[in-house]
C-alpha cells in the first residue's frame, strides 16, 4: 500500500513539474525560436535547435542542484545560444547542407500589421527589417550572438557577457565590429529619408 | 553646441557610447535617441510566428521528453526477453549434452601420454614407412 502511494505521489509530482515546465516554455518559446532563427538563418534548423534547447533545459532542471535559478530567462537564452554556436561550428563541415527555402519561412513567419497607414511605406519598412535579418549572415558567430542579444533582446553588455561567457570588453569589440558590418542596413533602418 | 552624429546615435544604441554632457542638456538629441530605441524595440518584436507552428514544436518537445522513458521501457523488454531466451537455451543444452563418465587419475595420465606420442600429424605417418627398412 505504501509503495503504491509513493508511486502515485511521484507521478503526480512529475505531472505538476511537466505542467509548470509547459507554461514556462509557452512564455519563452517564441523568443527562443526567433533567437535561434536569427543565429542560424534557417527556420527548420532553428526549430530543431529550439527543441534541443528546451530538452536540455528540462534535463538540467531534473537535476536537484539546478533547481534554484535566479534568472531562468537568461539561463535558457544561454542554452539556446550555445546550442546555436555548436550547430554553426559543425556547419562548417556540412558543405552539402541545403539552403533554406523562402517558402518555408513564409508559412511559419509573418509580419505584424504596421500602424503606418501608408501602404508603400509599410512595404519598405518590412523590406528593411528583413534585409537586416539576412545581413546577420555577414557577421562572425560571436558577433552575431552579441548583436542579436543587444539589438533584438535589448540586453545590457554585462548580461551579454554573462550569457556568452566573455569579458564586457570583448563583447564591446564584437558589437563594434557587428555595427560596422551592418552600417548600411542600420542606416536605412534608423535614418532613411521620410522615417522621422 | 554640437549635436550627436549618426555614428554617435548608433554607438549609443548598442552600448558603445555612454550618455554624455551634451545628451543631458540637449532635449533634441535625447528625443532622437528615444525615437531610435523605440524603433529598435518595434523591429525586435517582428516577425510573428504562426501559432500552429509553435504548437507543433511543443508537441515535438513533449514527444522527445517522453522518449528516454519509452526507450528504457522498450529496452527492459528486450533485456528480459534476451535473458529468458538465454535461460531456455541453457536448459536445452544442459539436457541434450551427453554426461561425460568420470575417469580415474590413471586413465587420465595414460590418455595424456598417448596424446603426446601421437603428436605428429597423421598425414605424415605413411611417409615414415618409406624410410624404414
Ligand atoms: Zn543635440
Amino acid at each position: 500500500m505504501g509503495v503504491m502511494a509513493d508511486r502515485l505521489e511521484a507521478s503526480l509530482d512529475g505531472l505538476a513539474d511537466t505542467r509548470e515546465f509547459g507554461s514556462w516554455m509557452v512564455a519563452e518559446q517564441k523568443r527562443i525560436f526567433l533567437l535561434c532563427r536569427r543565429m542560424l538563418q534557417d527556420v527548420e534548423e532553428a526549430d530543431s535547435a529550439t527543441q534541443d534547447t528546451f530538452l536540455k533545459a528540462w534535463l538540467a532542471l531534473k537535476r536537484p542542484e539546478s533547481r534554484d535559478l535566479d534568472d531562468p530567462s537568461k539561463w535558457v537564452t544561454r542554452i539556446a545560444i550555445n546550442t546555436c554556436l555548436d550547430r554553426l561550428r559543425s556547419r562548417r563541415w556540412q558543405f552539402w547542407r541545403k539552403r533554406p527555402h523562402p517558402d518555408d519561412e513564409a508559412t511559419v513567419l509573418s509580419m505584424a500589421p504596421s500602424a503606418d497607414p501608408d501602404a508603400e511605406r509599410q512595404v519598405m519598412a518590412r523590406e528593411i527589417v528583413e534585409r537586416l535579418e539576412r545581413a546577420l549572415d555577414k557577421l562572425s558567430n560571436r558577433q552575431r550572438a552579441a548583436f542579436t542579444l543587444r539589438h533584438y533582446e535589448d540586453r545590457s553588455l554585462a548580461e551579454i557577457a554573462g550569457i556568452l561567457d566573455l569579458h564586457v570588453g570583448t563583447v564591446k569589440v564584437h558589437l563594434f565590429r557587428a555595427v560596422e558590418k551592418l552600417r548600411e542596413e542600420l542606416h536605412d533602418l534608423y535614418f532613411r529619408e521620410g522615417r522621422k | 553646441m554640437k549635436h550627436w552624429t549618426e555614428t554617435d546615435f548608433e554607438q549609443g544604441l548598442y552600448g558603445l557610447k555612454d550618455r554624455d554632457a551634451h545628451l543631458d542638456e540637449c532635449p533634441e538629441c535625447r528625443g532622437e535617441l528615444e525615437r531610435l530605441t523605440q524603433e529598435r524595440r518595434r523591429v525586435a518584436a517582428q516577425p510573428e510566428v504562426s501559432r500552429e507552428f509553435l504548437e507543433a514544436q511543443r508537441r515535438n518537445i513533449y514527444r522527445r521528453l517522453e522518449e528516454p522513458r519509452r526507450n528504457w521501457v522498450a529496452w527492459r523488454w528486450v533485456i528480459s526477453a534476451a535473458m529468458l531466451l538465454a535461460l531456455a537455451l541453457g536448459l536445452t543444452l544442459q539436457r541434450s549434452r551427453p554426461t561425460a563418465p568420470a575417469i580415474s587419475d590413471d586413465q587420465l595420465f595414460s590418455d595424456l601420454s598417448r596424446m603426446e606420442q601421437s603428436a605428429e600429424p597423421k598425414a605424415i605417418q605413411p611417409l615414415h614407412s618409406l624410410f624404414e627398412e
